[in-house]
């Protein structure tokens, strides 16, 4: 292969690994607050993609409205699924948690195949990130470049948040210790509630511009994105933040390369990344943030 | 109640069973039929699922690679070469297979005992970990069954799955091979084996210290649940005759998980009740994507309403009735006689 | 002479924290010993280490001359060591004679498969193991509550019964971790009663861990003093309970100290 054609692949590579990051954020803050895979964090993607869909469509809203409200309503969901799938369950086994997630999020997706229906929906993805650049013989869309770009802002506002502030300060704590941060007096749901905000918000984020590079959207979009997400917050560490860029960005790349450099095996992609997952698992299951295990 | 009495009622209450299926099975409605064979393997899957996430207490969100892997295997020596040869258009399936054919039973055989190598295979990786590593990886290794069946053409047809399967499942077969996996697995669970599972689920370190090996008590668990989900494929194969990767997604896990949810976590019966009631309510719930007409009026049919539904009554269960149907009990004839001598007024003999 | 139980230069560090340090001791057959220290003093690690829940970071434990050191804990079991916990660790939804029955699991001879055909010889071995269990109720004075939900017993029965079940399964040696915590008076006088027919009954080696100073005087042969992971002390009731830096361990040197 070209050095030309790999350089393209590099970059594709760490453009898709940053949609990850994004997503994995999410995934990471809540299992390190709460201990709970949030199954339905994935579909918020699609929950931004289908919110920016309307907005532009029905009420005309030019792009750059649009997407930051559709980020700001995704955020709210995440709010609201808290309130409704996991606050109830506080107290409750592990299990409970886990299955109200699944719930939660097969209802999502099967809602939004009611309402909207299968058909995959075209996004209009604006003037402003289809530009083509050509730098001798690579040709990247200008989305592409402006992906990882955005991730690393939007990361670096969070990180500020998280270390910064006193309500990250009572994040970091909650995820030390549920049950002391609770005893200092902290409204633990209020953090919670934040910690969903944030999560989401930036899931929205990485749904929108998924959208803009894949503009077929349909109810189940989400899925497997979430689910690759969510293993590359395992390979970071799961429950820090730092691990989940990481590992975003580490399976982004992977993907892209595997399939790059061995043609036969894409259509295997998907499976690549579990099976990244069970390698991870089996030989350094905290990740790569992590403690390692004694 | 003696043993002996209880043995006699478990014996007649077979006979009525098998009497109904064979009422069925010759006045029945085609419908009925297909229902009613639905129910029975769905019986199969819950009750085997349940033996892991309830009686062992781990989340294992893969039991839809062990069906997949029973269906194929069973679908592929159950065919002849010649149907083989109608459904592999893109290329010829691989040697031994496009020569293989055996008796439906040995297919079914063969359907578990592959499940169950693969369960063993994983086990040693997947019961390393607990809670929700393990809901992942078992989730992971399901998918991967199912990428590795859209992907294998020369074995598994790819995403052209497999077609004209011969309808070997019948009544007999699929309420046969449900009431073998109840009485077993209850028998299992009954026994000395299954406190040790129950034990691990209550408190693993504490089993440990009683002498419990955890590994060896979860793998047998594994096994098991696999060898019976790999059987319930094969015959699910040869129920609806066509099979493809699509039909063993999450959602196949998802739908059980309901099961045995709503019937209850931990209860055998719960199992078969919410077998029934998801094969039952999935029926009947049909109505809802179909356009209703009331008197003058057509409700238009909404598709997709169903797993609405479903997803609800889920998560309504698990928020507000975590415990479903039967909690982690058992119906039986002890319970049933004390329940009928309370209605007599008499108090049971202790 | 072979020793029944030693611990050789055990040591057990978290990162940079010792929990226990070059910790040796040594168990006759049939002694009662008692390992007392302040709170954090690394008893009940030791006894993790002792049943193989945790590993030593340096050392050795030899049982009847095997080194154990690197073994999980079912195997140590099998092989005669049993313990039972600081908190209660019973099969809560289990019923009291289930739990005990959890402890003949290990010994099983009949396989699942027997189990799974119900075949007759699986079921005398069920009988025989209920029965085993029920008569190891019966010495414990709980055979009336067989059929009782673990977690519906008093506490002072909760902590017997999970005694009943560590014994359940043949120990020669018996682990306690706090057997009387939180008992009133009378059920610690009972439970000590107890124990002491157990030795009689069986001569099975006990090691045990309290806080209840009287307790402990009352019932060990020996003693054992921890404080910041190492032994300081080790001697006879009485000779402990006069050792001065026994007494500063627990009481710390202000004149203030409390009895």
């Amino acid at each position: 292969m070209s050095a030309t054609l790999f350089l393209q692949q590099i970059i594709n590579g760490i453009s898709l690994g940053s949609l990850y990051a994004l997503i994995a954020i999410g995934y990471t803050m809540v299992y390190g607050i709460l201990r709970l895979i949030n199954f339905a964090h994935g579909d918020l993607l699609m929950v931004a993609a289908y919110a920016a869909i309307y907005e532009i469509s029905l009420f005309s809203l030019p792009w750059f409205f649009a997407f930051p409200l559709a980020i700001i309503a995704t955020g709210a969901v995440g709010i609201l699924l808290d309130r409704v799938a996991y606050r109830p369950l506080r107290q409750a086994p592990r299990i409970s948690l886990l299955i109200s997630a699944i719930g939660a999020s097969f209802l999502m997706e099967n809602l939004a195949l009611v309402l909207i229906g299968g058909v995959p929906k075209p996004f209009p993805r604006p003037h402003f990130f289809s530009r083509v650049i050509e730098v001798g013989n690579l040709h990247i869309l200008v989305l592409t470049i402006y992906s990882p770009v955005i991730t690393l802002l939007l990361v670096m506002g969070l990180l500020y948040i998280v270390f910064k502030t006193r309500a990250g300060k009572a994040m970091r704590a909650a995820s030390l210790d549920f049950e002391a941060t609770r005893l200092m007096g902290i409204n633990l749901d209020r953090i919670i509630a934040l910690t969903f905000l944030l999560g989401s918000s930036l899931a929205a984020a990485g749904g929108i511009m998924w959208a803009m590079k894949y503009p077929q959207i349909n109810p189940f979009m989400g899925v497997l994105p979430g689910l690759k997400a969510f293993i590359a917050a395992v390979i970071g560490g799961i429950g820090n933040i730092v691990g989940a860029v990481l590992g975003g960005f580490l399976l982004g790349l992977c993907e892209i390369l595997i399939v790059a450099l061995l043609p036969n095996l894409a259509e295997y992609r998907d499976a690549f990344a579990f099976l990244i997952l069970i390698g991870v698992l089996l030989f350094r299951p905290t990740g790569i943030m992590g403690e390692p295990l004694t | 109640m003696s043993d002996k009495f209880k043995s006699r009622l478990n014996v007649a209450s077979l006979f009525l069973l098998f009497g109904l299926l064979f009422l069925f099975n010759r006045y029945g409605s085609g419908y009925q039929i297909r229902i009613l064979n639905n129910i029975g393997v769905f019986i199969t899957l819950a009750v085997s699922y349940n033996l892991i996430n309830g009686v062992c207490g781990l989340l294992h969100l893969g039991p839809n690679g062990f069906i997949a892997i029973g269906a194929y295997t069973s679908a592929l020596l159950s065919m002849t070469p010649a149907e083989k040869q109608l459904n592999f258009i893109l290329g010829q399936v691989i040697w031994p297979l496009s020569v293989i054919h055996v008796p439906f039973v040995v297919s079914l055989i063969a359907a578990g005992i592959a499940a169950a190598f693969f369960a063993f295979l994983i086990s040693f990786p997947v019961l390393r970990v607990r809670g929700d590593y393990l809901a992942i990886v078992t989730l992971g290794f399901g998918e991967v069954v199912r990428v590795l069946c859209n992907a294998g053409e020369r074995v598994t047809n790819g995403p052209l799955g497999l077609k004209g399967l011969y309808p070997h499942t019948n009544l007999w077969w699929s309420w046969g091979v449900a009431t073998l996996a109840v009485v077993v697995i209850q028998r299992l669970i009954d026994s000395n084996y299954g406190l040790a599972m129950k034990a691990i689920r209550e408190d693993e370190d504490a089993a440990r210290a009683m002498g419990v090996n955890p590994f060896r008590s979860l793998m047998l668990a594994f096994l098991i649940s696999a060898f019976f989900s790999g059987i319930a494929g094969g015959l699910l194969a040869h129920l609806i005759t066509t099979i493809s990767p699509a039909l063993f997604t999450f959602f196949l896990t998802f739908n059980l998980l309901i099961m045995i949810v709503v019937g209850g976590l931990g209860s055998t019966t719960g199992a078969i009740i919410g077998a029934v009631l998801f094969s039952w309510g999935g029926e009947a719930l049909r109505i809802v994507e179909q356009p209703m007409e009331i008197g003058s009026f057509t409700i238009p049919g909404i598709p997709g309403m169903r797993m609405v539904i479903f997803s609800l009554v889920l998560m309504l269960v698990i928020l507000f009735a975590s415990k479903g149907i039967m909690g982690r009990n058992e119906l039986s004839w002890d319970y049933l006689e004390s329940k009928f001598a309370r209605f007599r007024g008499t108090k049971t003999p202790q | 002479m072979n020793p029944f139980f030693q611990m050789r230069h055990v040591t057990r560090r978290f990162g940079g924290l010792e929990a226990v340090g070059d910790f040796s001791i040594t168990l006759e057959r049939g002694e009662l010993v008692g390992l007392i220290g302040p709170n954090g003093a690394g008893k009940t690690t030791t006894f993790n280490m002792m049943t193989g829940m945790l590993r030593p970071t340096a050392g050795d434990i030899i049982w009847k001359g095997e080194n154990i050191t690197r073994l999980p804990p079912h195997l140590i079991t099998a092989k005669g060591i049993a313990r039972t916990f600081q908190n209660i660790k019973l099969f809560s939804d289990m019923s009291v004679v289930e739990n005990i029955m959890v402890s003949c699991h290990y010994s099983i001879d009949s396989s699942f498969l027997a189990a799974m055909l119900g075949l007759p010889k699986h079921k005398r071995e069920e009988k025989r193991i209920r029965e085993h269990s029920l008569k190891c109720l019966e010495e414990a004075g709980l055979a009336h509550l067989a059929s009782e939900r673990a977690q519906n017993l008093p506490y002072g029965l909760q902590r017997k019964l999970e005694i009943v079940r560590a014994i359940a399964t043949r120990p020669g040696m018996l682990l306690l971790d706090e057997p009387v915590a939180g008992m009133n008076p009378t059920e610690k006088i009972e439970l000590s009663a107890f124990i002491r027919r157990i030795r009689e009954k069986s001569g099975i080696t006990i090691l045990l861990i309290e806080h209840d100073m009287k307790f402990v005087m009352n019932i060990c042969q020996r003693i054992r003093v921890m404080n910041y992971g190492r032994s300081i002390a080790e001697g006879t009731p009485d000779e402990i309970s006069s050792n001065p830096e026994v007494i500063s361990a627990y009481l710390g040197d202000t004149p203030h100290a409390q009895d």
